[in-house]
Order: C-alpha cells, then sequence, then structure tokens
C-alpha cells in the first residue's frame, strides 16, 4: 500500500514541474517590464528602479532567476507581488486561501445527499413520470453553466423576492446562494451517477432476493441496492470536489468573494504575474492532492488497482 | 478514468441513420436549435437590426421598445444585435477548438496506438500531465503568459480537450489495427502514414464524430465560462459570456441584459447536447448513454 502512495506521489512529480516551468516563463519572460508598471508615474527614477529590480530579483541573469525561483517555490516562497509592492505574494493570499476550499467543501456536503437522492429516486421510478422530470432537471442543470443559472435565481430570489443579498462575503445569508449555485452542477452529475449505479445494482441477483423474500420497495431500494452504490460514488466524490473547486473561480466572480479564484483573475488584469501564478500553483497542487487521494480510496477498495492488475 | 466502450458498429447506412435520428423527440428539437444558431451565426451581418458596436450615451440601458426589441446596454448599443453577431462569435470559436482539437488528438491518438511503444508512452504520458490541469486553471496560465482575448481560449481549451481526443482515437486504432484489411495493407507495402490515413481513419470515423459532436456543447460552455471571466472575447466584439459578465452588476435595475444572455446561452447549449446524443445514439447503437 505504501509503495502504491509512494508511487503515485513520485508519478505527481511531471505535473508540479510543468506548472513550475509554465508559472516562470510567465512570469519573466513576459514582453513589458513589471518595473515599469510598478513606478508608473516615476519612471524616470532611475535608483528607484534599479533598487526595485534588486528587491525582485530582476537584475539577475534568467538561468540564476530560474534556479532561486524554483528553490523559493520549494520552500515555499512565491517571491513579491507586482500589484502592491515589497508585499509577499503569500500576505496577498493569505485572506482568500482558504474561502475557495470552504466554498467547495460546503457545496460538496449540499450536493452529495441531494445528487444522491434524486438518483435513487429516478432509478426507483424508472421511465415514470419522477424519472422523466428528475432526467429533465439534471439536462438543465449539467447543460447550463453556472453564471446564466445565477442570474435567475439571483433575479428572483435577491431582486425580486428579496430573500437574500445580492452578493458579498462574510454572513451565512450572503453564502447560501454561492454554495447552491456551485453545488446545482455537481449535484446533477451525482444524481445521474447514482441512477446509473441504481439500475446496474437493481438488476443483480441479491436485489431480486431481497423482494422475493418479500421485503418492502423502500427497505429493498434503500438497505440493499443503494448501499452498494456507496462506494462508486464515494470515490467519484474526488473529481466532484476537484470540479467544484475549479468552479468557485466563477461563483467568486458572479458574488464577489475574495477568493483565491478572483484574486487570480483580478491579479491577470492588474498584471500582477507573481499572485496569478502563486494562485494556478496552489490549484495544481490542490488537484494533485485530491487525485492521490482518490486514487489511494481505489486502491483501498481495490486490491487489483494496487497490485498493479489492470483496473 | 472510465473505461471507453470501443467495440465499433459497422457504420449505418443513411436511411437506418435518419430513422433512428428522426424518432428521438429530443434528438430534433436539438437539432432544430442548433440549425437556428447556426443560420443566425451565418447571416449575423444581415440580421442584426443595429451594428453591434454602434454606441448611443443618451440612451443607455434603454427598456426594450420598437427601436431596440431587448433594450440596450450600458453603452447605449442594442442588446439583440449583440446576441445575433455573439452567435457567430460562440460558433466560430467552438469550430476552431474543435479542429484543432481533434487535428492534434486524433494525429497523436492515432500514431500512440499503431506504434505503440516509446512513442505510444511519450504521448500518453504527455496526456496525463495536462488532463491534470483543470481547464479554468489553464486558462488562467494562458492568459498570464498571452495576455485575455480570442486566441487565449481557444488555445487554453484545445489544450484541455486534446487528450481526451487522444485516448479515444488511440483505443479505436488498437482494435482496428487488429484487423486482417490492415494486415493485407501491410503486406500490399504500404506505409504506415498511409494505412492510417487511408485504412484506419474511415473506419474510425464514426465514434469520432460523435465524441466532437457531444463535445461542441461543452465547449461553447467553457468559451462562455472564459469570456465570463473576462479572460476571453474582448470589448467590443460581443459575446454571450461577456454580455452575461457586463449584465449582472445591473440586475436589479436593467435585468434584460443578463437575462437574455444566459438564456440564449443556455437554449444553445442544450440544443448541441440534445443533438449530440441523438447522433451518438444513430450513428453507433452500442455508444450507450452511460
Amino acid at each position: 500500500m505504501l509503495r502504491f502512495i509512494v508511487g503515485r506521489v513520485v508519478g505527481l512529480a511531471p505535473v508540479l514541474c510543468a506548472a513550475i516551468v509554465a508559472t516562470f516563463i510567465a512570469t519573466r519572460l513576459l514582453p513589458g517590464d513589471p518595473v515599469a508598471v510598478m513606478l508608473s508615474d516615476h519612471s524616470a527614477d532611475v535608483q528607484m528602479a534599479a533598487r526595485l529590480r534588486a528587491e525582485y530579483g530582476l537584475d539577475k541573469p534568467l538561468p540564476e532567476q530560474f534556479v532561486r525561483y524554483i528553490g523559493d517555490i520549494l520552500t515555499g516562497d512565491f517571491g513579491l507581488s507586482f500589484r502592491y509592492v515589497h508585499m509577499p505574494v503569500w500576505q496577498v493570499l493569505k485572506d482568500s486561501l482558504l474561502i475557495s476550499p470552504l466554498l467547495a467543501l460546503a457545496a460538496l456536503a449540499l450536493a452529495l445527499p441531494v445528487g444522491a437522492l434524486a438518483g435513487v429516486q429516478a432509478a426507483a421510478h424508472r421511465n415514470r413520470f419522477q424519472d422523466t422530470a428528475i432526467i429533465v432537471v439534471l439536462v438543465a442543470g449539467l447543460s447550463l453553466p453556472n453564471f446564466a443559472i445565477a442570474t435567475f435565481l439571483v433575479y428572483l430570489i435577491s431582486v425580486k423576492l428579496n430573500l437574500l443579498p445580492v452578493a458579498g462575503w462574510g454572513t451565512f445569508r450572503q453564502a447560501i446562494l454561492p454554495v447552491v449555485i456551485l453545488a446545482i452542477p455537481s449535484a446533477a452529475y451525482i444524481a445521474r451517477l447514482t441512477r446509473t449505479f441504481m439500475l446496474e445494482v437493481m438488476q443483480q441477483d441479491f436485489v431480486r432476493t431481497a423482494r422475493a423474500k418479500g421485503l418492502t420497495n423502500r427497505l429493498v431500494i434503500y438497505r440493499h441496492a443503494f448501499r452498494n452504490t456507496l462506494v462508486p460514488l464515494i470515490t467519484s466524490a474526488g473529481i466532484i470536489f476537484g470540479g467544484l473547486l475549479s468552479n468557485t473561480v466563477v461563483v467568486e466572480t458572479i458574488f464577489n468573494i475574495p477568493g483565491l479564484g478572483r484574486l487570480a483573475i483580478d491579479s491577470i488584469f492588474a498584471r500582477d504575474y507573481p499572485v496569478a501564478m502563486a494562485v494556478v500553483m496552489l490549484f495544481v497542487v490542490f488537484f494533485a492532492l485530491i487525485n492521490l487521494i482518490v486514487d489511494t480510496l481505489y486502491a483501498l477498495v481495490d486490491p487489483r488497482v494496487r497490485d498493479g492488475a489492470p483496473a | 478514468m472510465t473505461a471507453i466502450d470501443v467495440s465499433v458498429a459497422p457504420p449505418p447506412s443513411r436511411p437506418r441513420f435518419w430513422r433512428v435520428f428522426l424518432r428521438q423527440r429530443s434528438a430534433v428539437i436539438g437539432g432544430a436549435i442548433v440549425l437556428i444558431v447556426a443560420i443566425v451565426a451565418l447571416l449575423s451581418p444581415w440580421l442584426a437590426p443595429h451594428p453591434y458596436d454602434a454606441t448611443d450615451l443618451v440612451n443607455v440601458w434603454a427598456p426594450p421598445d420598437s427601436v431596440n426589441w431587448l433594450g440596450t446596454d450600458k453603452l447605449g448599443r442594442d442588446i439583440l444585435s449583440r446576441l445575433i453577431v455573439g452567435a457567430r462569435t460562440s460558433l466560430v470559436v467552438a469550430l476552431s477548438v474543435l479542429a484543432i482539437t481533434f487535428l492534434f488528438g486524433v494525429t497523436l491518438g492515432m500514431v500512440a496506438g499503431y506504434f505503440g511503444g516509446r512513442v505510444e508512452a511519450a504521448i500518453m504520458r504527455t496526456a496525463d500531465v495536462t488532463l491534470a490541469f483543470p481547464e479554468v486553471v489553464f486558462a488562467i496560465l494562458i492568459a498570464a503568459m498571452l495576455g485575455p482575448g480570442v486566441s487565449t481560449i481557444i488555445i487554453a481549451l484545445a489544450l484541455v480537450w486534446w487528450p481526451g481526443v487522444a485516448r479515444l482515437a488511440r483505443s479505436l486504432v488498437i482494435v482496428q489495427k487488429e484487423e486482417l484489411y490492415v494486415d493485407a495493407a501491410i503486406l500490399a507495402g504500404a506505409s504506415p502514414w498511409h494505412i492510417l490515413r487511408v485504412h484506419l481513419l474511415p473506419n474510425i470515423v464514426a465514434p469520432l464524430i460523435v465524441r466532437a459532436s457531444v463535445g461542441v456543447g461543452f465547449i461553447i460552455m467553457a468559451e462562455a465560462t472564459l469570456s465570463f471571466l473576462g479572460l476571453g472575447v474582448q470589448e467590443p466584439t460581443p459575446s454571450w459570456g461577456g454580455m452575461i459578465r457586463d449584465g449582472l452588476p445591473a440586475l436589479r435595475t436593467d435585468p434584460m441584459l443578463a437575462c437574455a444572455g444566459s438564456a440564449v446561452l443556455g437554449v444553445t447549449i442544450i440544443g448541441f447536447n440534445l443533438l449530440g446524443d441523438g447522433l451518438r445514439d444513430a450513428l453507433d447503437p452500442r455508444l450507450h448513454r452511460s
């Protein structure tokens, strides 16, 4: 088991290397001089420019900058922000760091039970009205982009009915709409997965046996059939969480939430590349960790994966 | 990763294709939506009642009337005209991404599947590394390098989508290359390149078309998302995602822009998805809904 995990961690190395090289290229080889941007009005001040260049390490030759960059990243130091002069990147990040994972976790906690219940209901009433209705909602939930759904929900709930705040962050009421909107595509995805698994399981002999014993429909579905869909469902929770995490960028933009994703977008427009790149690195690390956890879960559940046989 | 069902049915005859396709009500609805969007996109310069970039600063955020059927935006531009021209933007980006993705994905996947060994390992490892980046993060990375813009989203989306296509093409070729006709072609002295292009490609084209038709809806959605974030299509070129971005802050006072943009975008994506599912069932009955 340990060998499996170590193997997976080693397998992440090329991903992280690709991210590091790409972020270095993005931050250092771009046209335009970041020092000139920082100085703006004082661009004639040669002394100040030289001092900033030294402070940011931009006066060294590129290969040396690259080595220093890798060393800094390995020690968790992302350098200084271009937009907030003299301020270390991590200080710009630290207030936003937990918001995106928190949003994604809250949405996952909402999407899992709702999606699973909808999927079970659809499977239990296959091809009848409930099934069709749930499928129509699923198609909409999966096809419509978050921000299109958000437009209508915000208009209806916040503007017309005045029930919840339109945007912002900090209070529980402000968090409701973002979490719900973030959860919708995932809930639809989970529901579709659950429906598929359920339809498969309900063909199995033990379900027929349970019915033959005279158990009620509810007991057959929840105690016998649904339990057997839990394992594939839990192992796909990691992939779902990854999708949620990247969707936080959109939700944070819609609702003006000061999370990592919005910070990255704002930083690009402000040409604050060190901050944008630090966020990209963090996202890549988050995703790599999630994949690692999912793979480990798979391996725990299914020995064939662990022993390297084709899954 | 889910296993891909690689059993390939022979391409259905034409009458059977239409019979299966037309029997699905949702596919016909999807097809109609796609047809309308395509015609609007194609004829947009003539259909748009006003120039899409004509500003009118005394007439900003105008409510719908007989001149501006859907009202105007923050610069007094006609919303309906911008929606119509936005259809063209969406389709042009989606088709560009699709073309690039398939050119690289199919070529690399077929080469990997046919030659195997180190070539295959190199291509598929690269694909795995690429897949580790989520598309929004990819777009942020590329936007930081190239600056926001249409080329940024096309490159970002093509980079995100080619590994999936390459995997599909590879698995299809691995199955097909065991067939007798490939041995026959090798014996006849055909070069590997010739075999890939003339013998293998026609035999894997049906599942690839299915994949493409299912993908268009997702690409349109991804383009709209990136334009919504401001990383994609830039002003004054209209895009549905960008229009919703402009409209959201004004939702309380002038909901028309955001709502009309969201509705058009949503209906278009659903249309493409319904059409894609219909094509999948009609072209390849064995690649069933998962």
